[in-house]
């Protein structure tokens, strides 16, 4: 019996009301996770080489509006997203992208931090090869430091992203129907199961983790050739100037 | 119409920063135990206790900790007996010499439960690093010196493991303050309920979450600061020796 009622509430932890309503369940967290990876990924590198470039004093206020994200909770961040968006934007702006606006807020910021410090490890003899190779800061950064920080990096990505798709759990606060979402419904509605839907929910989120976890291992580590052949736009980049 | 909040506004945040701070310190004790036996664990001579302690850090790691409060307070009170259920709902008074502690509601045990389990599995990690830390060597001379291994691991490895896993430690409890901001979904009075409590009587959004938001910031800034203290007070005197 218990079977039954799980068989019947599948499809709807899977993806919500999709056919006929809008997407939901472990199909939105999947978009809400993978549109802030993407997004966090991007800030976070920007952020991390901005503090690679900054001078001293530039630094500062970008530590303390990175430092103000790392310290504020997640939840606080939805709360002021889903506040301020809509005012500062004028038009009604729906959960789903103040979340991903929050997360991915928050994931540059602590990405920031990991760019920065992976460039950092390459060394500042590879800054100095670069540079007296005739190349710009620009250059160097872009062909010979950031090639080799990727490799320090991607542990802290993957945590990151890890940590990243549990944290769509919080768009449960402003009723988004992620999967959360939607497995309190499946529970209010069933009465009788909490324990087994919310264990049923975590071991999804489990192996969704897991999953994310190994294959981003795997993808971003695996080894590559130590000389690469120069490729065309390195090697225009190298005569152009 | 006042332009700051209502000393009532004021004592509801006032009361919900006292519950995230009386949250944090009892899980931080009590997972920072529970991390420690973890790691120790992870190490024990049989294979079942380490296979076992891997699983359940890769589990309360992998799963978002919304989902585990939902199972801990909505889940696991249908699987326990009424009669431990009732004992839970009825208070109960502890004194402890002059003070009496007020019993918790069952929204603060089960927030308790949750993050302490979640928190555990973090710090057992940052411990296992920090036991992974020490030099194989120093096991080898501890034993040299003919202590046995237990006093092997009391007076040699314990103090280095603890000294390398320190920051990260730290860094466990200022998430452990942030993560506690969830405990609001399952209605215990925090800071971040209190806050969005106050907004919605209020309007004063601003306010509300302003004062939130620096209390969060403070809490954090006063860990980190701890953290340093303990690093500087910790070299000197190694410096003294």
């Amino acid at each position: 019996m218990t079977w039954s009622l799980f068989a019947n509430n599948l499809p709807y932890l899977l993806v919500g009301a999709f056919p006929q309503g809008p997407l939901g369940g472990a199909a939105l967290t999947l978009v809400l996770a993978v549109c802030s990876a993407l997004a966090s990924a991007v800030l976070g590198l920007a952020g991390g080489i901005a503090l690679a470039m900054a001078g001293r004093i530039a630094r500062v206020p970008l530590l303390l509006v990175i430092g103000f994200f790392r310290a504020i909770p997640v939840l606080m961040l939805i709360f002021w997203t889903y506040f301020l968006l809509p005012m500062v934007f004028h038009v009604d702006v729906p959960g789903l992208a103040t979340v991903v606006c929050a997360l991915s807020l928050i994931g540059g910021a602590y990405l920031a931090h990991s760019v920065h410090a992976g460039i950092r490890a390459v060394g500042d003899g590879q800054w100095q090869a670069g540079l007296s190779l005739g190349l710009t800061r620009m250059q160097a950064l872009r062909y010979v430091l950031l090639p080799q920080a990727m490799r320090i990096m991607a542990p802290s990505f993957v945590n990151q992203w890890v940590s990243l798709v549990k944290d769509t759990s919080l768009a449960y606060i402003v009723g988004v129907g992620e999967l959360s979402f939607v497995a309190t419904q499946v529970s209010n509605r069933l009465m009788v199961y909490p324990a087994q839907i919310f264990l049923f929910v975590g071991f999804m989120y489990l192996v969704l983790c897991t999953a994310l976890d190994r294959i981003a291992t795997y993808a971003l580590t695996r080894r590559k050739r130590i000389v690469q052949p120069l490729t065309p736009a390195t090697t225009q980049a190298l005569s152009g100037d | 119409m006042q332009a700051w909040l209502a000393p009532k506004y004021l004592t509801w945040l006032r009361q919900g920063f006292g519950v995230t701070v009386g949250l944090a310190l009892t899980v931080a004790l009590a997972a920072t135990v529970a991390g420690l036996v973890l790691a120790i664990a992870r190490h024990a001579r049989y294979g079942w206790l380490r296979r076992a302690t891997a699983a359940y850090v890769l589990v309360f790691r992998n799963t978002p900790l919304l989902v585990q409060l939902f199972f801990w307070y909505f889940g696991a009170a249908t699987l326990m007996p009424d009669a431990l259920m009732q004992w839970l709902n009825t208070p109960h008074g502890v004194q402890l010499g002059a003070y009496a502690l007020r019993w918790p509601s069952f929204e603060f045990v089960a927030g308790w439960v949750g993050l302490t389990c979640y928190t555990a599995a973090f710090i057992a990690e940052e411990f296992q690093a920090g036991l992974r830390g020490v030099p194989a060597g120093q096991h080898a001379a501890a034993a040299a010196l003919g202590l046995t291994p237990l006093q092997a691991f009391r007076y040699v490895v314990l103090p280095q493991a603890v000294r390398i896993s320190l920051p990260p430690l730290f860094g466990q409890y200022m998430n452990l303050v942030k993560n506690s901001s969830l405990t609001m979904a399952i209605g215990l009075a925090e800071l971040s309920y209190a806050s969005r409590q106050v907004e919605t009587e209020t309007f004063k959004t601003f306010e509300a979450f302003g004062v939130a938001t620096v209390l969060y910031i403070a809490a954090v800034a006063l860990i980190e600061a701890v953290s340093h203290t303990l690093a500087h007070a910790r070299e000197r005197s190694f410096a003294r020796r």
